[in-house]
């Protein structure tokens, strides 16, 4: 849906300092119809990205490439495009409504497809009972759930959502990423931030992971978890300090409650199982060993 | 225009409901009633010292509150990224600009009303004559503080907000001490300087055109030519800073 091509950013903090290169040559495309996690620690460059796709600032060399499908003009295009700002905060003295209404009406949402929709999400966002109260007695799951629904009110087919789970406890971040999964059932893409790892693998289909300005990986899950994947099982077993194995395993590491764990590969699974039987140690669990995101980009390096 | 409509019509209840002019209005009952008790209590012609306090009260409230409320119009919403909800829709950025003013200036405009009744209403107790005057320098009272907040909107989209607020600060008063006509006797016999100070209203604004309070007071007329062609600078001259803040926001990166 849109492409970005060698985007780089350069900021000046102040005049007479050096530049800082925010983004460096960084290309990735934001796939119709996928779930795409922008991962990257704070401070990679996933906001400033953000701010690129959406025109607040521009790059310093490189281009955007929105697909013809948002369409030509740039009105066009943005609205189709729904953006939620990290930590937003709105006009403290409105109400919740007021302020949906304002972002809808600046879309040309018309006044009964608005309560309809409305109707609709805001149950599933859970702030249709303070929709009329004033926005500064809403709390920061609440702030973050009302920008969402704005964002969902003129039915955009792409939403892009900056650091969207953060700031919330772990029930408003499982219900915020079923919210998500729920928009992407119905037929739109969307684009997110987070510098979670383990959120991003949950939901998402694709990634594009950047590290100090400079794209790391992008392409999907499942093929970067393939490809990482390691054909070892993990073994736990009741700690017997008398008895050495014979099978050759990685060293062991000290569990809860007196057990061990160490990795075994799949040809030696069932020798080491057999081993194990043998010689009357207590098996508790055995189970193919599966590396994470977190494991993958960081584990790595360590 | 539904763009710059639908801003203004936000940004006037967002600031409706914060209560500035609640503010305004209590402000106006202490100052209207110190005005009473100055006239009851001082020497000198009391219709004059009310008319004096309550331009003063006036010239006061609008043109801080467009200092102070205007340096955080568009700060603010960058500062609490609201700015970009609103510019990630289908909108122009200079709509949205213009939208904001608007909103705010018809909040500016009904604090002029609430505190000009409340005032008009003490002088005309107190037996006070409303002329054409008094109306007169109302108007310039709004039209100061519109170059004040436009002048502080175009700082704080460059600066920080207390560089704005001290900046615009700065040009107000000089505004109001480069006036030809009281600094007659100072440049004299000094060309350069004398020719920098008739140039000054063309560059800076000129606030002391729109200081016609001495005029009122003594009850002396201005030729409609005066008023009329000083009305027409300070459109001319709110015209050139929106154009200005309208291509330095269109073009500003919003970090
Ligand atoms: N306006 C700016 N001026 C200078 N540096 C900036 C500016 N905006 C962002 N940066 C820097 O660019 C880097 C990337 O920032 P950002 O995109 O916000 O990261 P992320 O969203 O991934 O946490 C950071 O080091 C940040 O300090
Ligand atoms: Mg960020």
């Amino acid at each position: 849906m849109i492409r970005l091509e060698n985007i780089n950013k350069d900021f000046k903090p102040d005049a007479f300092g050096p530049v800082f290169k925010a983004l460096k040559n960084v290309s990735f495309e934001i796939k119709e119809g996928k779930i795409t996690g922008f991962l990257g620690a704070n401070g990679a460059g996933k906001t400033t990205s953000m701010k690129i796709i959406m025109d607040f600032i521009r790059p310093s060399s490189g281009n955007i490439i929105y697909d013809v499908k948002l369409g030509k003009k740039k009105e066009e295009i943005f609205s189709k495009i729904g953006f939620l700002p990290e930590r937003p905060y709105f006009y403290p003295h409105l109400n919740g409504r007021d302020f949906v209404y304002y972002m809808a009406t600046l879309s040309g949402v018309p006044k009964l497809l608005l309560k309809e929709r409305i109707a609709y999400w805001a149950p599933r966002f859970k702030i249709d009972f303070a929709l009329d109260r004033k926005i500064k007695t809403y709390s920061k799951g609440m702030l973050q759930r009302l920008g969402f629904l704005s964002t969902l009110s003129h039915d955009p087919s792409l939403i892009i959502l900056d650091e969207p789970l953060s700031g919330l406890d772990p029930i408003g971040r499982k219900e915020m990423k079923d919210v998500i999964v729920e928009i992407h059932r119905s037929g739109k893409t969307v684009f997110f931030s987070s510098h979670i790892m383990g959120d991003v693998e949950e939901i998402c289909q694709e990634i594009v992971f950047l590290q100090s300005g400079e794209l790391q990986y992008t392409g999907s899950v499942a093929a970067l978890l393939h490809r990482n994947r390691n054909e070892n099982y993990l073994f736990c077993v009741k700690n017997n300090d008398r008895y050495d194995l014979k099978t050759p395993h990685t060293s062991s590491t000290r569990g809860r409650e007196d057990t061990i764990y160490f990795e075994v590969s799949a040809d030696d699974k069932n020798i080491m199982l057999k081993e194990l039987v043998e010689n009357r140690m207590e098996i508790i669990s055995m189970e193919p060993v599966q590396k994470t995101l977190e494991e993958i980009f960081y584990g790595a390096k360590k | 225009m539904s763009t710059i409509f639908t801003v203004a019509y936000y940004t006037f209840k967002e600031l409706l409901k914060s209560r500035v002019l609640m503010n305004a209005f209590f402000m106006g009952c202490f100052l209207i009633a110190l005005t009473y008790i100055a006239s009851e209590f001082t020497f000198g012609v009391p219709q004059r010292i009310a008319i004096d306090f309550g331009l003063g009260i006036l010239t006061l409230s609008s043109v801080g509150m467009a200092l102070f409320f205007g340096v955080e119009l568009l700060s603010k919403e960058i500062e609490t990224r609201t700015i970009y909800m609103i510019i990630s829709r289908p909108v122009e950025r200079y709509k949205v600009l213009l939208g904001k003013y608007l909103g705010f200036l018809s909040i500016l405009f009904l604090n002029l009303i609430i505190l000009a009744s409340m005032s008009l209403i003490t002088f005309k107790v107190l037996k006070g004559d409303i002329t054409n005057m008094i109306l007169w320098n109302i108007i310039y009272i709004f039209i100061e503080a519109l170059l004040v907040l436009l002048l502080v909107v175009l700082f704080s989209l460059n600066t920080n907000n207390t560089v704005s607020v001290i900046s615009v600060i700065v040009l107000y008063v000089t505004g109001h001490a480069m006036d030809p006509n009281t600094l007659k006797f100072f440049v004299e016999g000094r060309p350069a300087f004398e020719k920098l100070i008739n140039f000054y209203h063309f560059v800076l604004p000129g606030f002391y055109k729109l200081n016609i309070k001495d005029f009122v007071l003594y009850q002396e007329n201005l030729s409609s030519e005066y008023l009329i062609s000083t009305l027409g600078y300070g459109f001319l001259y709110s015209l050139f800073l929106i154009t200005l803040t309208a291509v330095i926001f269109e073009r500003k990166d919003l970090n």
